[in-house]
């Protein structure tokens, strides 16, 4: 298993992440001389041990797992980093050009309203993991893996017996998800996604036909990666794979996070009023 | 800078740096508060909303006209802030003690309405409260 991981492209990517360099945080906050007493740099986390197994022998991911390096929440933004973009870039969605035209027609407050997370709804498949800042416990046994996300308090149980998907799935943020095992990789497939969620916060939509597969792997005892990859025929031109993304192991409780006093919505509407008005102004004036 | 070896003698410390990749909040301060608007208030601690996906907390400031504008500003996840050691108790123990905060104006209009950047509070200590969006740096 050693042998294996140390040839492994999370091997490279983990020696990258844990070497990160100082923060940006350790300069001046927002402008102001003085350094806030919370702005602490993250320490990274160190391998720790061996994969843990279960019974079965597969590897255990159970654990509590906070995006980054350090084990926890911190206002570091390297220390938050999931991968480095030097040693496994990501490329730009794919889109099919009547795709790439309507993202690119899209204002940034358009980009805000259309977040799933603006609107207080779930983040889903695959957003649960690409765009959760905040940690998630994984509870692994034979036969399944149960994911709870402290965001939204929202959860989901991917049975990992390699089963096939369910043939007339409803739609949901969630989407009917299966899971099977390659060698030590668990592979998480998921098909029948909601359409209101987004794949990224710049607009990233997607169809009825998105297909997501995720790859979960824990090369030692701190350390988890998810890769996804994303195919969807009516959007993209081809599939999508991210980096294989860090999550480092914490010991914290999940806390409860439901979103309850959102005022974002309703401050965003009116900030989009503000600019079409805006716009409309500057057209007849132009125009004149 | 600590090193770590996983696999029979292979130094893994490479020391690659991370090029800037954004992390992601509930929302972007900055698409809603204006990044060129940003000041520093003192005035009165009033009170606090308690609720995700923000905190908010109030604040009385004097105004130019010798009146007092009751301003709201916007912090990070509850999570956040108590995971970064600000907690409900350090706004309830300060109500009507005197505040600095750094903050920044909706992009909307709405009047007193802020993003707050950092606090502080009666005991002197300057604490991060919300995201930078004086930097266009995103904080949860």
């Amino acid at each position: 298993m050693w042998r294996g991981f140390c040839g492994s492209l999370s091997g490279l990517a983990l020696a990258c992440i844990l070497s990160y360099p100082a923060s940006a945080q350790d300069k001046k906050a927002a402008g102001k001389e003085e350094r806030p007493v919370n702005a602490k740099k993250g320490v990274p986390l160190p391998p720790g041990g061996p994969t843990p197994r279960l019974p079965d022998g597969h590897p255990d991911f159970s654990g509590v797992w906070f995006e980054g390096s350090t084990g926890g929440q911190t206002f570091d933004a390297a220390a938050r980093k999931q991968f480095d973009p030097k040693v496994t870039p990501e490329e730009p969605p794919p889109y099919q050009p009547w795709a790439a035209a309507k993202i690119k027609a899209m204002t940034g407050t358009d980009y805000e309203l259309g977040r799933a997370s603006v609107n207080c709804l779930p983040r889903g498949v695959p957003g649960m993991v690409l765009l959760n800042p905040y940690p998630l416990q994984l509870v692994h046994t034979p036969g399944q893996l149960v994911q709870l996300n402290e965001l939204n308090n929202n959860w989901r149980v991917i049975p990992t017996d390699g089963r096939a998907h369910d043939p007339d799935p409803d739609p949901g943020f969630l989407g009917d998800e299966v899971g099977r095992w390659e060698g030590d990789t668990l592979v998480v497939d998921t098909i029948a996604i909601d359409e209101r969620t987004w794949n990224d916060f710049k607009g990233w939509f997607h169809s009825d036909q998105e297909h997501v597969i995720e790859r979960f792997t824990r090369p030692d005892l701190n350390h988890l990666f998810i890769q996804v990859t994303i195919e969807d025929p009516k959007v993209l031109t081809k599939p999508w794979t991210s980096a294989p993304r860090l999550w480092t192991r914490g010991h914290e409780k999940l806390q409860e996070y439901f979103c309850t006093n959102n005022q974002e919505v309703d401050q965003l509407t009116k900030l989009k009023d503000k600019e079409t008005s805006e716009k409309r102004t500057t057209k007849s004036t132009v125009s004149k | 800078m600590s090193r770590y070896r996983l696999c029979g003698g292979l130094p893994i410390v490479i020391g690659l740096m991370f090029l800037a990749v954004p992390s992601y909040a509930h929302h972007s301060f900055a698409a809603e508060f204006d990044s060129t608007k940003c000041m520093d208030f003192n005035g009165t601690l009033t009170g606090i909303e308690w609720q995700n996906p923000h905190g908010y907390f109030h604040v009385d400031v004097k105004n130019a006209s010798g009146g007092v504008d009751s301003w709201s500003f916007q912090t990070v996840s509850l999570i956040t802030l108590k995971r970064s050691g600000t907690s409900r108790r350090d706004f309830l123990d300060n109500v009507g003690k005197p505040v600095y905060v750094r903050g920044c104006l909706a992009k909307n209009g709405a009047k007193f309405r802020a993003a707050a950047e950092t606090l502080k509070l009666p005991d002197g200590q300057l604490r991060i409260v919300g995201q930078e969006v004086e930097h266009g740096r995103q904080e949860y």
